[in-house]
């Protein structure tokens, strides 16, 4: 049973298709080859798939695809803006943020979430918005570092 | 990895929803936000043949006032709550024990009614809701019912909800008189976890400012379901706040508890953390002083 479903996919619109029993990280990697995302635990424990739907993050592994229809998705491919790293990126890359990498996409989402409603966060607040984001090489301290770094100096 | 294979039903109002039940009663399951019942399909804990999402069913996920009650839909997440303003003024003890729910992501998809349907004893929202005597609405083939969130947990993962009826809203009423609340959710590990185990505590204290008019305690992850310790508030009510009272609550808290042990604790550490911390939680809001991390 395959859905039809129209969303906006990383600023484009986005007409495709998918197995009703597809996750949206199905339709990501396998469906659309988009394998910025990464599949981790497959339980949302460990936050490597995060991606932002509406604004908002949530785990492309615990998410139907189904639910994507008509709403706005965005992954690690939408952040760079005509061939250059976004801000955050370049303070991951500068601060040393990403080690393995493989928790990177996800950290970069939840932080940009987290500087949408939050430009000049503590660095309680930052660790707060990455509590559901495991870093395996265990490297916390400098991608918090990094998000701070890239967010706005305080008012 | 994929999710075995499965059917999915997409109806656009709670009518079409209930029919879709009715028909594939035992072969269905409903999906809200899919934090607890994804990982179930990925694990093989649950293999249902259809499941039937709520998602496209307007105003579901709607939070208002009705009187002085709040309503909230079954489909409201975790962080819509959390935020909603008319909530953090009015019923702060439901928000914050929504802002403790996992992690931010969890809070942007996990549900409410999702939620309060698995009976999770580790649920952080249920405690809260206990104390403030909220009430489920379920709709059924017959109309609506309203059961008291007491009564709907009924055992491990079990709920009062009859078959082919679906969770639609939870009512709180509005405060009647001033009370101070709390919610601690106490995670040896880290701050993502389920809870080791949750205390909320909603205190109305006389107008002299020493006796107890009223009390709710509720625990998490003290018993197969989230529950009330009746005994405990038994121990409060009526008396004066003292620090031998406190003390008294605290322990039978510990006693009305029936703990599980798991990897985050045996039911023996479970038992004394609800004592400690049943005891700093009513102490805290007897002195208007800050807790203590949890």
């Amino acid at each position: 049973m395959t859905r039809v479903l129209a969303f906006t996919l990383n600023g484009r619109p986005c007409r495709t298709s998918a197995p009703a029993h597809w996750t949206v990280i199905d339709l990501l990697r396998d469906g659309l080859v988009l394998t910025g995302t990464k599949y981790g635990c497959g339980e949302g424990v460990c936050g490597t798939c995060t991606v932002l739907l509406d604004g908002e993050p949530v785990r492309a592994c615990l998410v139907l695809a189904a639910r994507l229809d008509g709403r706005t998705l965005l992954t690690v491919e939408g952040l760079e803006r005509e061939g250059r790293l976004d801000r955050l990126q370049e303070m991951f890359a500068r601060e040393g943020g990403a080690q393995c990498g493989f928790c990177t996409p996800g950290m970069l989402l939840a932080a940009t979430a987290l500087l949408a409603e939050t430009p000049s966060p503590t660095e309680h607040q930052v660790r707060e918005a990455l509590s559901g984001n495991l870093c395996r090489c265990t490297g916390y301290t400098k991608i918090v570092t990094a998000v701070l770094a890239a967010a706005q100096a305080p008012a | 990895m994929r999710l075995p294979p499965f059917e999915l039903s997409e109806p656009a109002t709670i009518r079409e929803a209930l029919d879709v039940v009715a028909r594939h009663e035992g072969e269905c399951r409903l999906i809200a936000g899919g934090t607890a019942l994804v990982p179930m399909l990925r694990l093989g804990l649950a293999r249902p043949e259809r499941l039937v999402s709520l998602h496209r069913i307007p105003g579901l996920a709607e939070i208002r006032t009705d009187g002085n009650d709040l309503v909230i839909g079954a489909m409201a997440t975790h962080a819509a709550i959390h935020r909603h303003p008319l909530v953090v003024e009015r019923w702060p003890l439901l928000a914050e024990a929504a802002g403790r729910v996992a992690s931010p992501s969890i809070r942007a998809s996990g549900t409410l009614g999702g939620n309060l349907c698995y009976a999770e004893s580790a649920s952080d929202v249920a405690p809260a809701l206990l104390c403030l005597d909220a009430e489920i609405i379920a709709t059924g083939p017959r109309g609506e019912r309203g059961i008291a969130l007491a009564e709907f947990f009924r055992g491990f993962y079990e709920t009062a909800l009859g078959p082919g009826e679906i969770l639609t809203s939870v009512r709180v009423p509005g405060a009647r008189q001033a009370a101070k609340s709390a919610y601690v959710k106490f995670c040896p590990r880290s701050a993502e976890d389920r809870a080791l185990i949750g205390v909320a505590v909603r205190l109305v204290v006389s107008n002299d400012g020493r006796r107890c008019a009223d009390v709710r305690i509720a625990l998490a992850a003290a018993a197969p379901t989230p529950i009330r310790a009746h005994q405990a508030e038994a121990e409060l009510r009526g008396q004066s706040v003292t620090d031998a009272a406190i003390a008294a609550a605290a322990e039978a808290a510990a006693t009305e508890g029936d703990p599980l042990s798991d990897l985050m604790g045996s039911a023996d550490y479970r038992r004394h953390m609800i004592r400690v911390w049943v005891r700093r939680v009513v102490t805290s809001l007897r002195d208007g002083t800050p807790l203590p991390n949890a």
